[in-house]
């Protein structure tokens, strides 16, 4: 049996109340809010904390909401939640999408959107599809406030640019504009993925690629952005799209150094970035075409 | 800063199954612990303690949420809703009755969570589609089912598609006993009403007066000198009772060990793998224990380890153990064979005919090399014992072993005790697979207790499992010689083992798989080798199947290579290289008692071998015949209560498997009473009579057999003393004739007088008598009982392991499989199962059984592997060694059966369970050969490995 050892708990009332605890606790305080990474590193005795600091209680911090060109998930928010937002669904449906296949329906249920992204666990999916939406990341304290795309707030595995008194209030994202196409698609045998990819096509309201984002996660040591392939997609023509797949795919892979661990050898992951890349493109341009690819592969969630 | 946090017990106020309720909290306090220690709602299960399994799910505020991690505090002012929350006073949810009703029920150990999860999918969505509740499934793992009949009884399809067997139950067989009431039908398990509504008690969920909670420090190295240990901290803990080594046991027994007693109760001196014990603890509670462990000061001196079984047997190895061996409590191993000086424990040798010279004969002579991973049982209930002393020096042991006499046989060896000062109890298992076979944790709790001077609680976590027992991996060479007619003249093996840091069963392992490395095919020729080899890891044990998947694996896949080479089909090479019915497969062992051209003819017709195969995929098959363990002893007592009830005192433990229920059947069919008046009592040795092990397929059989002939023995005395009681009317008493069980399959109802027994009566001479009347008539008074007996052992013959089957377990599987060529990921499109049985005596759960079983071999086939990596287990645990989930169950698996009532045990059924696992693994191989031309001869196949060896045959078709 494992057994959790003995701590404080926090229960903050605002961000203020938050970065003061961890300020003064340093690093004997943990920032709590759905636990299922916390809890699991205190149990297994990874971690050794005093104090628990729960920002769940902070109001309005689960909130979901949109303005004009942004849409907002508070840090509290948990994947049930992202899920079954109207206002996801109606301006990132991939993003509502994705939530239905994060980690187990218990995990969704109480795991939080600011967690996930705080734990910077590299088998998950969140981080590598929020940067297909450009996401922002904000971070409070007492000092007020910040704002750091997620690209640099994530700098390795569990690692992040938050500070020790900050604490991670939301994740802004960018809803893509009308007319582009997208999709994340995910693969692995085991527990968390073992490859993540987010792709969006933006179109100029006819056949042509303006803009593309393709993000890829799990393989690397942190989610990154792939831009040379991203480069290659832009004035692509849907058909070419699919029909330059494996040139595209060529030039992620050169921007992935897959390591090897239990997920598999750096070569297969590598060559498996290769085939989701090609088949993600395929994916997004079938929908283009208002299409779906309707083939199942095994150990794959295509969203 | 104004804000203060809660350092201490706060006042939680929530509603628990629909009542208000409050509580003290300590903020640190997980739902689970509070559920089950401090409220007594032991519904909620620990296994995984990761969030992975679901053992532990309890909905709040209607969402599932795993109990092991989550905070109590959180459910102030919230609704929970626990498994015993479930239902009403009227009676059960009627999803707890679909759960019985599809036999979605075996351990139990997932059953609440399962349920839970399935009522917050039910609220969202009444009428989910099977692919949509296996999705929604995905975090609640179940490793008895294989799922299927969960995801039935969940998408509410039951009533749609009936469970092929349940009406098959119905169907005539032929041979099958006319007028039978109990056996042969699908009867509900008698233990899952307890099971879906939580109140089913396993080890685990037990407490003793009084106890303390042991807890053991292992060892971080594989092979390690234990140079200095300090427990003087950890002794100054307050709470703390004992701190032990191996060296504060020097007054018991040092060694224990069935085969060999190879292993000290902890570390002695050397620790031998990663994960040994070597300081045990007991303290007032976890906690403490924990904290005292932290206190222990231990340097260790690196060792040279052993990884592998290369490393293990390269000359001038470093040895694992270095002392002399001792045998272990197992007669038929008296003559173990180690190979000194050498990390060679034991060698099995089996030879028949000439086979060097048929090798020299043979057209076709194939030799290869297959390997077998080590594969851990992951039963949901990980092992857990409770050791307490009397004052008189007795000792009792609450335990979750599949074998209370082994282990008392261990304990009295170890602690110089009688076996009548020794009382081992079993309680239901969450699972077993043959993980909890022989003494595991027992000796320490006990080693514990005694210096603790109070009872010890020892329960091993999910990751203790992985250090505890495994499946023996191997390495196997087969030579395969054929005639180019097909017929198969000649096999050898040279079989390398690799047993782990202790020998635990391993020896019987070996050859018990070894000796059947021929399977279900005549073969004059053998030549048959083997070796169990210690290396420094976990120890290797019992698993489902005991040595044969690792043969069966080598074997099955090159009858395949064969098939191709002579360009026969693989179903007729098979066919006609199999054994008839009442061959020999040895001398003096049992001849063949199943009719093995219909299983395989069966499983051929269940995969559709003859059709044309869709696009993209293709199908294998493959075949396994397995011994059971002899000389062998089952022994039951049939006590006839006063009024016509009956109890059943046998020592089978139920894990899941339904013996419970099989053997209630058995009892209430020769009882001739209803199945809800008779009672199985709970192994306990003090009380029921000996059983050799609930393993080896054997309890239906062996232990079926027993209770026949007790309640037999019982009704024999009833027609006495009815011939008595009505005046001798039926002529001159004639005692009925029960005779060996082979003679007697049927029912021994009835005796040459005419007199039996019928629906609680004996008839006879036109007159009845009810079972009260004639006890009555009996004792001259009300309350006395019959006691029938019955004692099933066949003895020693001269069969190659020393005793002669009681019968062969047969199995043949057929896969349907696609392969993802660009990610090497293997879809198992549909699995056709087959098991001669000789006869159901309760259809569904051999379905059930069976089921599960193919979908634990989809685990080592697929999935499982136990990862070392510089002497340390990488994935102990279930986020990184992955079992099987509902979603990758085969969208269509038939478990069917092979029904003549030929079999030894009652009724004509012989042992089911363990044999459909074995041919998952080379009917998937070979399935993929025949798709893609790839032969794999490592397991399991990950994605990784079949891409691997699609690139190279890829590479050698642009050459």
């Amino acid at each position: 049996m494992i057994v959790l050892r003995p701590f404080s708990l926090y229960q903050v009332s605002n961000v203020a109340e938050a970065s003061e605890v961890l300020a003064s606790e340093g690093s004997d305080a943990v920032v709590y809010a759905g636990g299922t990474e916390i809890l699991l590193v205190l149990k297994e005795g990874l971690l050794r904390v005093k104090s628990l600091v729960d920002v769940k209680r902070i109001p309005g911090l689960s909130e979901i909401r949109a303005d004009d060109r942004y849409v907002t998930i508070g840090a509290t928010a948990t994947h049930r939640a992202v899920e079954g937002s109207d206002v996801i669904r109606a301006r990132c449906p991939l993003v509502a999408g994705v939530a239905r296949h994060v980690a187990n329906i218990r995990v969704r249920s109480v795991g939080t959107v600011g967690g996930n992204l705080a734990f910077a666990d590299p088998h998950s999916d969140l981080a590598t599809l929020f940067l297909a939406f450009d996401g922002v990341i904000r971070l409070g304290s007492r000092a007020g406030g910040r704002e750091l795309p997620l690209g640099e707030f994530v700098q390795g595995p569990y690692e992040t640019a938050r500070g020790e008194d900050e604490v991670l209030t939301s994740v802004r994202l960018s809803p893509w504009p009308a007319g582009t196409v997208g999709a994340y698609v995910k693969f692995g045998v085991y527990e968390r993925p073992t490859l993540g990819i987010a792709l969006a096509l933006m179109r100029d309201g006819g056949d042509v690629v303006t803009d593309a984002r393709l993000a890829v996660g799990c393989v690397t040591p942190r989610p990154e952005r792939l831009a040379a392939a991203e480069e290659r997609l832009r004035g692509f023509s849907v058909a070419d799209v699919a029909r330059h797949a494996g040139e595209v795919a060529a030039l992620a892979v050169q921007d992935v150094e897959p390591v090897d661990d239990l997920h598999g050898s750096g070569e297969y992951k590598r060559e498996m970035t290769r085939v989701f890349v090609q088949r993600i493109l395929r994916v997004a341009a079938a929908r283009a075409d208002g299409r779906e690819v309707h083939e199942r592969h095994p150990h794959t969630i295509v969203v | 800063m104004n804000v203060i946090p809660i350092r201490s017990s706060s006042s939680l106020r929530f509603v628990l199954n629909g009542r208000a309720a409050e509580l003290d909290v300590r903020p640190e306090a997980l739902l689970l612990d509070v559920l089950r220690d401090r409220l007594q709602l032991k519904g909620a299960k620990r296994s995984c303690d990761m969030q992975v399994c679901g053992a532990c799910t309890v909905l709040v505020d209607g969402a599932p949420v795993s109990a092991c991690t989550y905070l109590a505090i959180e459910v102030d002012g919230r609704e929970l809703t626990t498994v015993e929350g479930l239902g009403s006073e009227d009676g059960l949810d009627p999803l707890q009755e679909a759960f019985i009703d599809c036999a979605a029920v075996q351990c139990g150990f997932c059953t609440a969570g399962m349920l839970l999860t399935a009522k917050a999918l039910l609220a969202e969505d009444p009428a989910p589609t099977a692919e949509r509740v296996s999705h929604y499934l995905r975090g609640n793992l179940c490793r008895c089912t294989g799922y299927r009949k969960i995801v039935e009884a969940i998408a509410g399809r039951s009533q749609e598609h009936p469970t092929r067997l349940a009406s098959l139950a119905a169907l005539p067989v032929e041979g099958r006993e006319k007028g039978l009431r109990v056996v042969g039908k699908s009867v509900r398990r008698t233990d899952a009403l307890e099971k879906v509504t939580g109140r089913a008690r396993y080890l685990s969920d037990m407490e003793v007066a009084g106890m303390a909670h042991g807890r053991i420090l292992r060892s971080p190295y594989p092979h390690a000198r234990i140079a200095r240990v300090d427990l003087t901290r950890a002794r100054a803990l307050p709470g703390v009772y004992a701190v032990i080594t191996q060296g504060d046991l020097a007054w018991c027994e040092p060694f224990f060990g069935p085969a060999l007693r190879d292993r000290p109760i902890l570390a002695e001196g050397v620790a031998r793998y990663e994960g040994e014990p070597v300081v045990a603890v007991a303290a007032v509670d976890e906690a403490t224990a924990a904290e005292a462990l932290d206190l222990v000061e231990i340097d260790y001196e690196d060792l040279q380890p052993v990884m592998t079984l290369e490393e293990a047997l390269a000359p001038g190895a470093p040895l694992v153990h270095t002392g002399e061996p001792l045998a272990g409590h197992f007669s038929d191993l008296a003559s173990l064979r180690a190979k000194p000086g050498t990390n060679i424990c034991h060698q099995f040798d089996y030879r028949r005919g000439r086979p060097e010279d048929a090798f020299a004969e043979a057209d076709l002579v194939l030799d290869d090399t297959y390997t077998f991973p080590r594969v851990q049982h992951y039963s949901m209930e990980p092992h857990g014992a409770i050791a307490e002393w009397d004052a008189d020096g007795g000792l009792t042991v609450w335990s979750s072993t599949q074998n209370p006499f082994s282990v008392r046989a261990e304990l009295a060896k170890l602690f110089d005790l009688p076996a009548s000062r020794i009382r081992i109890a079993v309680p239901l298992l969450g699972g077993g697979f043959g993980g909890k076979t022989y003494a595991k944790l027992e000796p320490v709790a006990a080693a514990l207790a005694r210096v603790a001077r109070r009872p010890v609680k020892l329960q091993a976590s999910v990751e203790d499992a992985f250090r505890t027992v495994r499946r023996c991996s191997a390495s196997v060479r087969v030579r395969l010689g054929f005639h180019r007619d097909g017929r198969l003249l000649a096999l050898s093996c040279d079989a390398d083992f690799d047993v782990g840091a202790y020998a635990d069963i391993a020896p019987r392992v070996i050859q018990k798989g070894t000796y059947t490395a021929s399977g279900p095919y005549r073969v004059a020729n053998l030549l048959l080798h083997s070796n169990a080899v210690y290396t420094n890891t976990t120890p290797g044990g019992a698993f489902r199947g005991f040595g044969v998947p690792q043969l069966v694996w080598a074997v099955e896949s090159m009858m395949d290579v064969a098939a191709e080479r002579l360009d026969r089909d693989p179903v007729d090479l098979r066919r006609q290289n199999l054994l008839a019915h009442g061959e020999e497969y040895a001398p003096g062992d049992t001849p063949v008692d199943g009719k093995l051209e219909e299983s395989l003819d069966r499983v051929a017709e269940a995969i559709r071998w003859q059709e044309a195969t869709p696009a993209g995929r293709a199908r294998g098959v493959a075949a396994m015949m397995k011994a059971s363990v002899a000389p062998s002893v089952s022994e039951a007592i049939v006590r006839l209560h006063a009024d016509g009830s009956a109890s059943v005192l046998v020592s089978t433990v139920e894990m899941g498997q339904g013996s419970r229920t099989v053997l209630a059947q058995i009892a209430a069919e020769v009882l001739a009473i209803p199945l809800e008046r008779v009672t199985i009592v709970p192994p306990d040795t003090s009380i029921t009579p000996y059983d050799q092990t609930t393993s080896s397929s054997r309890s239906t059989t062996m232990v079926g057999r027993a209770v026949q002939e007790a309640s037999a023995d019982v009704i024999a005395q009833l027609v006495k003393i009815a011939i008595d009681y009505m005046g001798g009317l039926g002529g001159p008493p004639t005692p009925p004739t029960l005779g060996a069980p082979r003679q007697s399959r049927g029912a021994p109802r009835e005796n040459a007088g005419g007199f039996h027994a019928e629906d609680g009566a004996i008839v006879g001479g036109g007159r009845r008598a009810a079972y009260p009347e004639l006890l009555d008539h009996h004792f001259g008074m009300r309350g006395g009982e019959l006691i029938g007996r019955g004692v099933v052992a066949p003895g020693r013959t001269k069969a190659p392991l020393g005793g002669s089957t009681p019968f062969w377990e047969v199995a043949m599987g057929g896969a349907e499989i696609s392969v993802d060529e660009e990610t090497g990921a293997i879809s198992v499109e549909a699995y056709a199962s087959v098991s001669d049985v000789g006869r159901c005596i309760n259809p569904q759960q051999c379905e059930a059984q069976d089921e599960g079983a193919v979908v634990q071999g989809l685990g080592h086939t697929l999935l499982e592997e136990m990862v070392y990596e510089g002497g340390t287990l990488l994935n102990a645990n279930l986020v990184s060694y992955r079992v099987p989930r509902a979603e990758d169950v085969p969208p269509r698996l038939e478990s069917l059966f092979v029904e003549n009532g030929d079999g030894a045990g009652p009724f004509g059924a012989k042992g089911v369970g363990e044999g459909s696992l074995i041919p998952v693994s080379p009917a998937i191989a070979n399935a993929l050969a025949r798709l893609t031309g790839v032969r794999l001869h490592e397991l399991p196949l990950t994605p990784e490995r079949v891409w691997r060896a699609l690139r190279a045959r890829r590479r050698d078709d642009t050459r």
